[in-house]
């Protein structure tokens, strides 16, 4: 096998091995740093190298591509045995290249800003981080539904622990809430995926589409629809979705800005990841397109107008992180290929200002240790650079030209004109314009209302790659608004492949 | 009373029910007025979706859920009351929402 086959695995298997290293070594603070700054830039390159194609885990690919094939009966070579997969199986695409990629360049920085903003850095919060990042690539990649619940699974316990390890107030009680709801929907989502093999009898999804596209399944199988259900639910607790959206909000609050950085990316790719095994299973069903427009409607509202009731700017930025993803899950819901790249595209701008957001705003919590904005004002004086980059990052979350979300949120609007329904895209511009109102009002109150008289501001300088990162995120966040095909040609494969 | 005073009042109710001492600002205030009005903004244009079903269902609907939300005003507070951090509303919804999901896609699709 040629090297740059090998590096699909590898992309999962380099951030797990090194995570449990870095985690045996967590007292030495030297050695910590090294590996770890290794890793993170392994992290968005290993997907730049790696060729697209397909990796069969040992080796065992269909009947069908071995040579030996030839010779067997037709009483094998006649049936779906021929070119059911048998090995667990990753496929990366041009889609995955871009959003692997992108989930890399999140996590390099936030693993590099963890690494210089504390004086200690902690092997075991670096460890947490890169197991979070190697489940989502495996979710991105694999192509077996099994395998993709397990990593689902570990990003959930990453997730609790980025919490964990996040020395912020009452993070433990939040952490066990997402622990006791996810000890609900995670079974419900296995209870599904061991429906989906039972009626199917596999767990490839590509087999498990083929069988019931060519009628050797009943698509109307009760178990089937019942399958479909669990999966669904499964879905929303791992994106955030309604009715998991409080919980997801406090999750990312109660995370460092670096955590929270990453929390978002978690959940919007593991939105992608499962929202195209949705699509890719269950489009048959005229329904799911009619849920998914409606949880995504649900998330969009709920998110955003409770973000303009928030006084924590974290919550509020979580918040209104959960809205966004209704505009991701809106694309999926429209179901044609042009709504469907809207709605990758959307998630890929969405993960980087999100993380912009959540890091400039840490900035305001690295000089004051203080979320409430009711104690903040002022903030301008004390760190304008940040405060530039923040205001800008808060311009492109709400869809404002030049930025890539203006690109992202045209095209959705776009979508739902094309499918006929202007009254999602009426409302997906009434939220942008809400959004934007809920973020300028933050930004007033920060850094632009007089400092309160008791508020402390530490002399410490804000860390220069906490600049540079915000930086790197807003010239992409430009270079993708000014050049939307730069992404959109990557994803508008996987959107034709799926729909 | 005008609706600016309704929900003034209104918020600073479910504050005295939870036990939140802190003032009503006027950010507070306004705040809230902007999400209700968002929120039954949001919800009256997606009844109207529901022209692509029937048409005279949509008016009926329409209608119907604009005097309900009319009597209800303000509805913010107490949504905001119901997404609050405690694991037993959290909970609460979490078992509603898959009893609805299980239903619409079940007996939905079998029976419709």
């Amino acid at each position: 096998m040629s090297l740059p086959n090998l590096l699909i695995p590898l992309m999962v298997i380099i951030p797990i091995t090194c995570a449990l290293f870095l985690n045996l070594l967590h007292e030495r603070i030297r050695t910590v740093k090294v590996i770890s700054i290794v890793v993170a830039f392994a992290l968005p390159i290993i997907p730049l190298f790696a060729n697209y194609g397909t990796h069969y885990f040992g080796g065992y690919a269909p009947l069908i591509q071995n040579p030996i094939s030839a010779d067997l009966p037709t009483l094998i070579t006649g049936t779906a045995l021929y070119i059911f997969h048998p090995a667990i199986t990753y496929v990366y695409g041009s889609a995955q290249k871009l959003m692997i990629f992108i989930l890399g360049i999140v996590g390099l920085f936030a693993i590099f800003i963890s690494l210089y903003e504390v004086k200690k850095p902690s092997g075991v919060y670096i460890y947490l981080m890169l197991m979070g990042i190697a489940s989502i690539t495996a979710m991105l990649l694999s192509d077996d539904i099994f395998n993709l619940y397990v990593f689902f699974e570990i990003a959930a316990l990453a997730q609790v622990g980025i919490v964990l390890v996040s020395k912020i107030k009452n993070n433990y009680e939040t952490a066990l809430k997402y622990m006791i709801l996810g000890g609900i929907a995670s079974p419900i989502l296995l209870l599904g995926i061991a429906l989906l093999l039972g009626v199917t009898g596999n767990v490839n999804i590509t087999d498990i589409v083929y069988s019931i596209r060519n009628g050797l399944i009943n698509p109307q199988s009760p178990v089937l629809l019942m399958a479909c259900s669990l999966i669904i639910f499964g879905w929303l607790y791992g994106t955030g979705l309604p009715p998991f959206h409080v919980i997801k909000s406090a999750m990312y609050s109660k995370a460092l800005p670096t955590g929270a950085a990453l929390l978002q990316a978690f959940s919007v790719f593991s939105l992608v990841a499962f929202g195209v095994i949705i699509i890719r299973i269950f489009s048959y069903i005229p329904f799911t397109h009619v849920f998914l427009l409606a949880i995504s409607l649900i998330a969009m509202v709920l998110g955003i107008t409770m973000a303009i009731t928030q006084t924590d700017f974290k919550r509020l930025i979580a918040f209104l992180a959960v809205g966004e993803l209704g505009y991701i899950g809106a694309g999926f819901g429209l179901g044609t290929v042009f709504g469907i790249t809207a709605g990758l595209f959307q998630a890929v701008n969405e993960s980087i200002i999100t993380a912009l957001l959540f890091i400039g705003f840490g900035t305001i919590m690295y000089k004051t240790k203080e979320t409430d904005m009711q104690k903040l004002g002022g903030m301008l004086v004390a760190t304008p650079k940040s405060a530039l980059f923040v205001l800008l990052a808060g311009i492109a979350l709400a869809g404002v030209p030049p930025f890539n979300a203006f690109q992202s949120k045209l095209m959705l609007v776009q979508a739902s004109l094309n499918s006929g329904l202007p009254e999602i895209a009426i409302i997906m511009v009434l939220m942008s314009i809400v959004t934007f109102m809920t973020f300028m009002r933050a930004f007033h109150t920060i850094y632009l209302r007089p400092k309160p008289v008791d508020l402390e501001i530490k002399n410490e300088k804000i860390p220069k790659i906490t600049l540079v990162a915000m930086v790197i995120f807003l010239a992409i966040c430009l270079l993708l608004g000014l050049y939307p095909h730069l992404a959109t040609n990557f994803l508008q494969g996987l959107a034709m492949s799926i729909t | 009373m005008n609706i600016y005073d309704i929900i003034l009042k209104k918020i600073k109710d479910i504050r005295m029910e939870t036990g939140d001492n802190k003032p009503v600002t006027n950010i507070a205030a306004s705040s809230m007025l902007t999400a209700e009005i968002t929120l039954i903004s949001s919800i009256l244009i997606a009844i109207v979706i529901l022209r692509l079903l029937n048409k005279n269902l949509m008016i009926v609907l329409a209608v119907l859920v604009f005097v309900l939300i009319f009597m209800a005003m303000p509805i913010m507070p107490k949504l905001k009351r119901e997404q609050n951090d405690s694991l037993t509303s959290m909970n609460f919804y979490v078992i509603i929402a898959l009893g609805i999901i299980v239903t619409l896609f079940y007996w939905g699709n079998l029976n419709v």
